[in-house]
C-alpha cells in the first residue's frame, strides 16, 4: 500500500498540470540543490583542513562535536520555514478501505524524502567514517551514526509536529529564528556556550556508548507523538488553518484616488489575505538590511555610488520588483470576472500605479534610517526612488502583459515555483542594468552626484509622461487580454 | 439585442462553435441546451468578449462586442467561481459590484434587502470570505451580484447547478417576473430540462458548436427535448 501512494506522489509531481512551465524553475532549483549538495560533501570530506585553517591548535574531533548540535539547531530554523506539509495529497484516500495507520505511516514516510534528510549525511557521515574511525574503531562510527541518524529524524518530526500544531507560520518562524539567534548570540558572547555543551554531550557518548541510544529513542518518541497527533486529528480541515471570523474593511485614503481608488483597495485586501502576497510582503521589509552588506563606509565617502546602486534600486524598489515579477497573475482567479464588469482598463492600470507609488513611497520612508550612516545615502535613496516610481512601474507593467502563466495564490512562497517563468527572470535584468547604465559614464567621470542627478531627471521624466505610457500599456493590454485570460484560465 | 452572425472557433482543428446566424429579440429568455462539449461555455465567453472568435462577429445592440466596451454597461453574468473575486466578504463583493455602477454602500445593502429570502440567511454577515463557502452559495453570490447591475442583457451559465431546491424554485420565478416587469433579455444554460422548459420561452439546441434547434417552448417542447437527448 505504502509503495502504491509513492507511486501516485511519484505521477502527481511529473503530471502537475504547471509542469511545463516551470520544468525550467525546476532545474534551477536542482542546480541549487546539487550546489549544496557539492559544498555539503566538499565540506564533509576536507572537514579536518577546514577546521585546522579555522581554528588551529584545536583537535578536529574537539571542533567536530561541538558543530553537531550546533548545525542540528540552524537546520530546525531553517526547516521550520522551508520544510512542507504533506497534508492534501491524502484527502482522495481518506474516505476509501483504507486505515488511519497506513495513511499516517505513509504522511510519515514521505516527509522523510526531503532535501533536508539528505544534506546533514554529506556533511557529517565522511568526517565520521574518516577521522572517527580512524581513532576510536568501530563502535564510536555506530555511537556517532545512531546519534546523527537519530538526529536528523528528530528534527524532521518535531518541525512537522510544531507546524501541525501552529497555525500562525510567520510567527512560528520568528519566534524559531529568535531561539536560534538568541543561542547563537549568547553562545559568541559566551554566557552559555552552544558547542561546549555539545561536545560535552558526544564525549560522554563516546565514553558511554549506550548513551548514544537518546538520540534515536528521541526521534521514536517524536516520531510516536506526531503519529498520534496525526490518527486523532486525520481531518483535512483540521489540518489546515483556523477558521476565524472575517470582517468587511475600508480603506477611507484610497477611497480619495475615486475608482482608481477602489481597484487599489481591491488588490491591497488581495494582498493582506493571502500567503503567497503576504510573505511577499514580509520579505521586502526583510530585504531592507540589503543595504548592511553593500553600504560600507569607504564607499560612501569616496562617492561610489555605483557600487551601491544596486541596493538601492533594489531596496527602494522591492514592491515593484517582487510583486510585480507576477503581475497579472495575482488576479488570475478572478480574472475574467474584471474583464466582463464595467472597469475600464485605464483605472485598472492606474490602480497598479498607485499601488506601487505607495508602497515603494513607504518603503523608502523605512529606508531612511540609513541617512545615520551618512545623508549621501538618503540622497542615493531619493534618486533610486524616483527612478522606481518613474520608470520601473512602466517597465514592470508593460511587461505584465506577456504573463499568462496562472498563480495559486493561496500557497506560501518559499519554494514556490508555480507561475514562474523565463518571463520573470529577464524582467529583473532591465530594471537593475537601466540605472547602472544611466549612471556609470558620470562614474567614470567621477561626477556622482550629477549621475544621481540625471537618474532623478529619468524618473522624472518617466513620471511626467506616465500618462502617455499608460496609453501604450493599455493598448498592449487590450491587444493581449484574451491571450491573458485563457492562460488565467488553465 | 443580440445578432450573432457566421461565429466561428476552434481549438487544436476541432470546432467548438460554429454559429451561421442567430438574432435575439429584447425581452426574449433563452435557453441554451446541449451536452457538455456542445460550445455553451464557449459560446457565452466570446458573447462577453472573453475569447476572440476564430471568425464572425457578435453585435450587441449593433455593436461587435469585442470593438467596444459599450455592451458592459447594460450586460451582466456569471459564468462560474472565476467570476467571483474570493478573498472578499460577500459585502465587500456587492459593495464593489455597486460602486461599478454607481451605486453607494447604502443602495447596494438596500437593495440586498430583496434578495433576503433567496439567500435564506446564508449569505450576508457571514464572517466568512467567498472562497470559504460552499459552491451552491458561491453560485448565490455570483447570480445576486450580477441581478443587482439591473442589467438588460443577462447572461448564466448553469445557474440551478449546485442550488438547492428551494433556491432553484426561488431563482426561476425570480428571473420569470425580471423577464416580464423589466423586458430583461436572458441567457440561460442548463442541463435540467424541466427548468430550461419552465423559464425559457425560446430553446436554442446545440450539438458539436452548432444549432440544430430553435424554437419557442410550448408544452411539447420538454417532450421535444427528452426526446432529442435520449436518442
Amino acid at each position: 500500500m505504502l509503495s502504491t501512494f509513492l507511486s501516485h506522489q511519484w505521477k502527481a509531481f511529473w503530471r502537475s498540470r504547471n509542469k511545463a512551465g516551470s520544468i525550467a524553475a525546476q532545474i534551477v532549483l536542482g542546480f541549487f540543490m546539487l550546489y549544496f549538495l557539492v559544498v555539503a560533501i566538499g565540506v564533509g570530506f576536507w572537514m579536518t583542513s577546514i577546521i585546522d585553517k579555522i581554528m588551529p591548535g584545536i583537535s578536529p574531533t574537539i571542533v567536530f562535536n561541538g558543530l553537531i548540535l550546533y548545525y542540528f539547531l540552524l537546520d530546525l530554523a531553517i526547516r521550520i520555514q522551508m520544510q512542507d506539509l504533506p497534508t492534501l495529497s491524502i484527502v482522495p484516500y481518506l474516505h476509501l478501505n483504507i486505515s488511519r495507520r497506513t495513511i499516517v505511516n505513509f504522511l510519515n514516510l514521505r516527509s522523510l524524502f526531503s532535501f533536508f534528510n539528505v544534506l546533514p549525511l554529506f556533511i557529517f557521515l565522511p568526517f565520521i567514517f574518516i577521522n572517527i574511525s580512524a581513532a576510536g574503531g568501530v563502535v564510536d562510527v555506530v555511537v556517532y551514526l545512531l546519534s546523527i541518524l537519530g538526529l536528523i529524524v528528530f528534527n524532521n518530526f518535531l518541525v512537522l509536529y510544531i507546524k501541525r500544531r501552529a497555525i500562525n507560520n510567520v510567527l512560528i518562524f520568528a519566534i524559531g529564528i529568535m531561539v536560534v539567534l538568541g543561542l547563537a548570540a549568547s553562545d559568541y558572547y559566551g554566557l552559555i556556550s552552544i558547542r561546549a555543551f555539545s561536545n560535552l554531550v558526544f564525549q560522554n557518548v563516546v565514553r558511554y556508548p549506550f548513551l548514544a541510544l537518546i538520540f534515536p529513542l528521541a526521534a521514536f518518541a517524536i516520531f510516536y507523538i506526531n503519529a498520534k497527533f496525526l490518527t486523532a486529528n486525520l481531518y483535512t480541515e483540521e489540518l489546515s488553518s483556523k477558521d476565524d471570523k472575517k470582517v468587511s474593511t475600508d480603506y477611507p485614503f484610497l477611497n480619495s484616488f475615486g475608482r482608481v481608488g477602489e481597484l487599489a483597495a481591491l488588490e491591497l485586501k488581495l494582498i493582506l489575505r493571502h500567503k503567497r502576497s503576504r510573505s511577499s510582503v514580509i520579505m521586502g521589509f526583510l530585504f531592507l538590511c540589503y543595504g548592511f552588506f553593500f553600504y560600507r563606509l569607504p564607499l560612501i565617502e569616496n562617492n561610489e555610488f555605483g557600487k551601491m546602486l544596486f541596493a538601492a534600486v533594489f531596496m527602494t524598489g522591492i514592491n515593484i520588483s517582487v510583486y510585480g515579477q507576477f503581475m497579472f497573475a495575482w488576479q488570475s482567479a478572478h480574472f475574467d470576472g474584471l474583464l466582463v464588469n464595467k472597469i475600464d482598463h485605464r483605472d485598472f492600470i492606474k490602480a497598479k500605479f498607485l499601488l506601487f507609488t505607495i508602497g515603494s513611497t513607504l518603503i523608502t520612508a523605512l529606508s531612511a534610517f540609513y541617512g545615520f550612516m551618512s545623508y549621501k545615502l538618503l540622497l542615493l535613496h531619493l534618486a533610486t526612488y524616483i527612478y522606481n516610481i518613474g520608470v520601473s512601474t512602466i517597465v514592470v507593467l508593460y511587461f505584465a502583459n506577456f504573463n499568462y502563466k496562472r498563480l495559486d495564490i493561496t500557497k506560501s512562497a518559499s519554494f514556490n515555483w508555480q507561475g514562474v517563468g523565463a518571463s520573470q527572470w529577464l524582467l529583473s535584468l532591465p530594471l537593475l542594468l537601466i540605472p547602472l547604465i544611466i549612471y556609470i559614464p558620470f562614474g567614470v567621470l567621477n561626477q556622482p552626484y550629477w549621475g544621481l542627478a540625471a537618474l532623478s531627471l529619468l524618473g522624472l521624466l518617466g513620471l511626467l509622461l506616465r500618462n502617455y505610457f499608460i496609453k501604450i500599456i493599455v493598448n498592449k493590454f487590450e491587444k493581449q487580454r484574451y491571450k491573458i485570460a485563457e492562460g488565467f484560465r488553465e | 439585442m443580440i445578432e450573432v452572425k457566421n461565429l466561428v472557433k476552434s481549438y487544436a482543428g476541432r470546432t467548438v462553435v460554429n454559429i451561421q446566424q442567430l438574432s435575439i429579440k429584447t425581452g426574449e429568455t433563452i435557453g441554451l441546451v446541449g451536452n457538455n462539449g456542445a460550445g455553451k461555455t464557449t459560446f457565452f465567453r466570446m458573447l462577453l468578449d472573453l475569447i476572440r472568435p476564430d471568425g464572425g462577429v457578435i453585435l450587441s445592440k449593433d455593436m461587435d462586442v469585442s470593438k467596444s466596451a459599450s455592451w458592459k454597461d447594460y450586460t451582466a453574468s456569471y459564468l462560474d467561481e472565476g467570476f467571483l473575486i474570493d478573498y472578499l466578504t460577500p459585502e465587500e463583493y456587492f459593495v464593489f459590484i455597486g460602486s461599478l455602477h454607481g451605486l453607494s454602500a447604502a443602495h447596494v445593502a438596500d437593495y440586498l434587502k430583496q434578495y433576503e429570502e433567496f439567500f435564506n440567511g446564508e449569505i450576508l454577515n457571514r464572517g466568512k470570505y467567498i472562497r470559504d463557502f460552499s459552491k451552491g452559495n458561491q453560485n448565490k453570490v455570483g447570480i445576486a451580484a450580477a441581478l443587482m447591475q439591473k442589467p438588460e442583457l443577462l447572461i448564466l451559465d448553469e445557474p440551478f447547478a449546485n442550488l438547492d431546491p428551494t433556491t432553484q424554485i426561488r431563482l426561476k420565478s425570480l428571473l420569470k417576473n425580471l423577464s416580464q416587469t423589466q423586458k430583461l433579455t436572458t441567457f440561460i444554460s442548463s442541463h435540467d430540462l424541466n427548468h430550461v422548459t419552465d423559464v425559457c420561452n425560446r430553446i436554442v439546441l446545440l450539438e458539436k458548436g452548432s444549432i440544430i434547434k430553435d424554437f419557442y417552448t410550448d408544452e411539447n417542447s420538454l417532450k421535444e427535448l427528452e426526446a432529442y437527448f435520449s436518442e
